[in-house]
């Protein structure tokens, strides 16, 4: 059964299949800081979602949706419309080139991003591991 | 600057020729291809040494304080260029001049001054043996000039290691193609460059508008941001996941130790400062210190100096490395070349086609940071073994009997870019006018995105794509990044073709449109292309070396291999040259305009 995206259950499924992955675990061992996604409006999908994900030494303890980005403290938050992070997600565009060319944008330490682009592809793959239903 | 006869000529700029080939290391190609030939030595008195500047250099256009050394490279026998950054462009243009040519060979160790218009010349012959460093300061003392800005060869370039740079504003470098050694080989230790000429801009308000446009971009481009931050050795992470950064001599996919060698830990561990070119909002220059090895002020590393002596070594000591880039700045040697023939060395050793008899007793095994430092001057003064190392990967292999070992590309030393990460980098590199370059079609940029281009045709797009248009994607690339190095624009500074060709025509009074943008570039490729042909480069030659199409096991570049035939037909279709022989057809010479220039 696929889940829909953005959503609650989306977002948990994430953090547990991220809690459980060796590969992530390993690339993130030594990451501390969570994450606020930012879904912005667009043609295809009308509202702004906001998923809270927190990720700790390689793990991700916990995540949900939340109304506001104010309802969490996050140390990083990463923005785009609707249709870029499902392109993300289905690895349509690599997470780096949509944020090189603006389309994704991040908030946060850069340099601490930086450091850790392996564990952010294994957020990525794991994103693809979730039968996600798209709105559109 | 006749060097034989000591003879100065001042000469107008050709408009002609700027206009067909704008500056920087077109219109030095387009000067050096009527003054050489086939049997031109490229360490001999004919090949004239080219320090050319462009017409964004020195102006308020940010990011446009580079300088190009163009010669015939005693390293490859073909045409030979390398761009650096500081300050000494606008300081030749400051002193009056848009480009120095200079030929002949001194009989004694001579430098060159250029000081408001006037240059003399000056014997040489304490700052002979001198380290980089060390001549830069004598020289600007010499002079009485210290703000004067210095470009000097060290111990390399004077021992005429293929590999040696040219050195300017502390330890940027001039690096590729053995610049240094053509230097040396003329005897002239140093050229300073000080002047208050005024550069001329045709119209300023709109040079304004543009660059305050170029300014507000470096603010918010992520690239720009990201390079700010950690510098060039900030994207080892990066590339390390993507499967780029090269490791043991380019035959693993994967090392963990080798983020050891992060940007983001040199920044925190190594750093002492960030340093700027002139007139640039991003300032990638990185100042670092080994303190273990006494050394408190290092220029860099750059990323590639950190994998040609890092990771393409299996070192992972970060101070050790940045220690190994220090020497190589010191004494005047490319890194990329110098790593990736020591590199070359280790693999010969370890599969036993060197032995210690050749070696002078040196054991050369991969992860010994000491033999590097202990190598490194070695080559630099051609001592023992270093000797045969500094000509270079192409040289050493074919004297050992085992020319398939040797990663080169029209024999350059291929850079820190793996082809089976990035496909287009076949084309950047197979078609480069100076063999294995990672900045002239950067195809790992254009599809990091960061170097993308989509009103000339260069989308980002999916890294491991083989096709024909993908080739075509990288001859546009290429073709771009040549009129870059004629401008000459920095390549971190991507504000789109629209803001370049505004810049570009606020500067000259040209009334260019986007789509000129790679005419011009195009028509650089192909000036080049034909003096390399004149210089015996073949089709044949438009390959890569063999073990860049081995597949890796593991690893992020999922053990791909891309198909150069492909890549390499869309780029010739692209660049409208013969596929058989790989040179600009007689159409594309009268599309170019080239025929007008040439008698081909």
């Amino acid at each position: 059964m696929s889940i829909p995206f953005p959503s609650d259950e989306w977002i948990q499924d994430l953090s547990r299949q991220l809690h459980e992955s060796a590969s992530y675990g390993r690339s993130a061992k030594d990451w501390e800081g969570d994450f606020v996604f930012v879904v912005e409006p667009d043609g295809a999908y009308p509202n702004t979602a906001y998923l809270y994900l927190e990720l700790h030494h390689g793990r991700s303890p916990g995540a949900a949706q939340i109304a506001s980005p104010e309802d969490r403290t996050a140390e990083f938050m990463m923005s785009a419309p609707y249709s870029t992070w499902r392109r993300v997600i289905e690895g349509k565009i690599d997470p780096i080139q949509a944020m090189m060319t603006r389309q994704l944008k991040v908030d946060g330490n850069m340099m601490k991003i930086m450091r850790y682009p392996k564990a952010a592809k294994e957020i990525v793959d794991c994103c693809a591991c979730i039968p996600t239903d798209f709105a559109s | 600057m006749d060097l034989t006869s000591g003879c100065v000529r001042d000469e107008p700029l050709d408009v002609v020729y700027a206009k067909a080939f704008v500056g920087g290391s077109g219109l030095a190609a387009r000067y050096v291809y009527e003054m050489v030939d086939g049997s031109t030595d490229p360490l001999g008195p004919d090949n004239p040494l080219v320090f050319m500047t462009g017409p964004l250099v020195g102006t308020a256009m940010p990011a446009a304080g580079r300088c190009t050394v163009c010669a015939l490279s005693p390293l490859t026998g073909i045409w030979g260029e390398a761009n650096t950054g500081g300050f000494i462009g606008p300081e030749l243009r400051f002193a009056g001049y848009d480009g120095l040519i200079i030929t002949g060979q001194a009989d004694r160790p001579t430098w060159l001054s250029v000081v408001a218009g006037r240059a003399r010349l000056h014997d040489a012959t304490d700052l002979w043996g001198k380290d980089t460093y060390a001549a830069q300061e004598q020289v600007r003392g010499l002079l009485g000039e210290p703000r004067a800005r210095v470009a000097c060869i060290g111990v390399g370039g004077e021992n005429l290691a293929r590999m040696a740079a040219v050195m300017n504003d502390h330890g940027r470098a001039a690096a590729r193609t053995g610049m240094g050694a053509v230097m040396g080989s003329k005897r002239l230790k140093a050229v300073a460059f000080r002047g208050s000429s005024r550069v001329p801009v045709a119209d300023v308000d709109a040079l304004s508008q543009v660059t305050r446009e170029a300014m507000a971009f470096a603010d918010e481009d992520m690239s720009a941001i990201a390079i700010r931050l950690a510098g060039t050795a900030g994207s080892v992470d990066t590339m390390l996941m993507y499967g780029n950064l090269p490791i043991r001599f380019y035959q693993r996919a994967e090392w963990d130790p080798a983020s050891d060698l992060s940007g983001v830990l040199m920044a925190e561990r190594f750093q002492n400062r960030n340093r700027g070119c002139y007139r640039c909002p991003i300032a990638c220059g990185r100042e670092t210190r080994a303190p273990r090895y006494g050394a408190d002020r290092v220029d860099g590393p750059e990323y590639e100096t950190l994998g040609a002596l890092g990771s393409l070594l299996m070192i992972n000591d970060l101070e050790a490395v940045i220690y190994a880039g220090h020497l190589c700045n010191l004494l005047g040697l490319d890194t990329i070349s110098t790593g990736a023939t020591v590199g070359l060395a280790c693999e010969m050793f370890e599969r036993g086609v060197l032995g210690s008899a050749s070696t002078g007793g040196i054991e050369m095994r991969f992860g010994d940071a000491d033999m590097l430092h202990r190598i490194i001057p070695m080559i630099a003064r051609r001592e023992g073994f270093g000797d045969l190392l500094a000509d270079g990967s192409a040289e050493l292999a074919k004297r050992f009997g085992a020319p398939e070992l040797a990663v080169t590309v029209h024999r350059l030393e291929v850079p820190m870019h793996d082809p089976r990460a990035f496909s287009g980098m076949v084309v950047s590199y197979a078609l480069s006018p100076r063999g294995a370059c990672h900045l002239q079609g950067d195809m790992y940029g254009v599809d990091m995105g960061q170097a993308s281009e989509p009103e000339l045709g260069i989308p980002a797009g999916d890294r491991f794509e083989v096709s024909e248009q993908k080739g075509r994607i990288g001859a546009r690339s290429l073709a771009w990044s040549n009129l870059y190095n004629a401008m000459i624009l920095c390549r971190f500074l991507m504000p789109g073709a629209e803001c370049v060709k505004r810049a570009l025509n606020a500067v000259t009074g040209w009334d260019l449109q986007t789509p000129d943008l790679l005419v011009l570039g195009c028509r650089i490729v192909a000036l080049k292309r034909l003096l390399n042909a004149r210089r015996g480069l073949k089709r044949c030659d438009d390959r890569l070396p063999d073990l860049l199409l081995e597949p890796l096991d593991g690893g992020a570049t999922e053990a791909r291999v891309p198909d150069v035939d492909v890549l390499l037909a869309g780029a010739y279709a692209e660049f409208g040259w013969d596929p058989q022989t790989g040179m600009p057809t007689r159409d594309t010479i009268d599309a170019l305009g080239l025929r007008v220039h040439f008698k081909t």
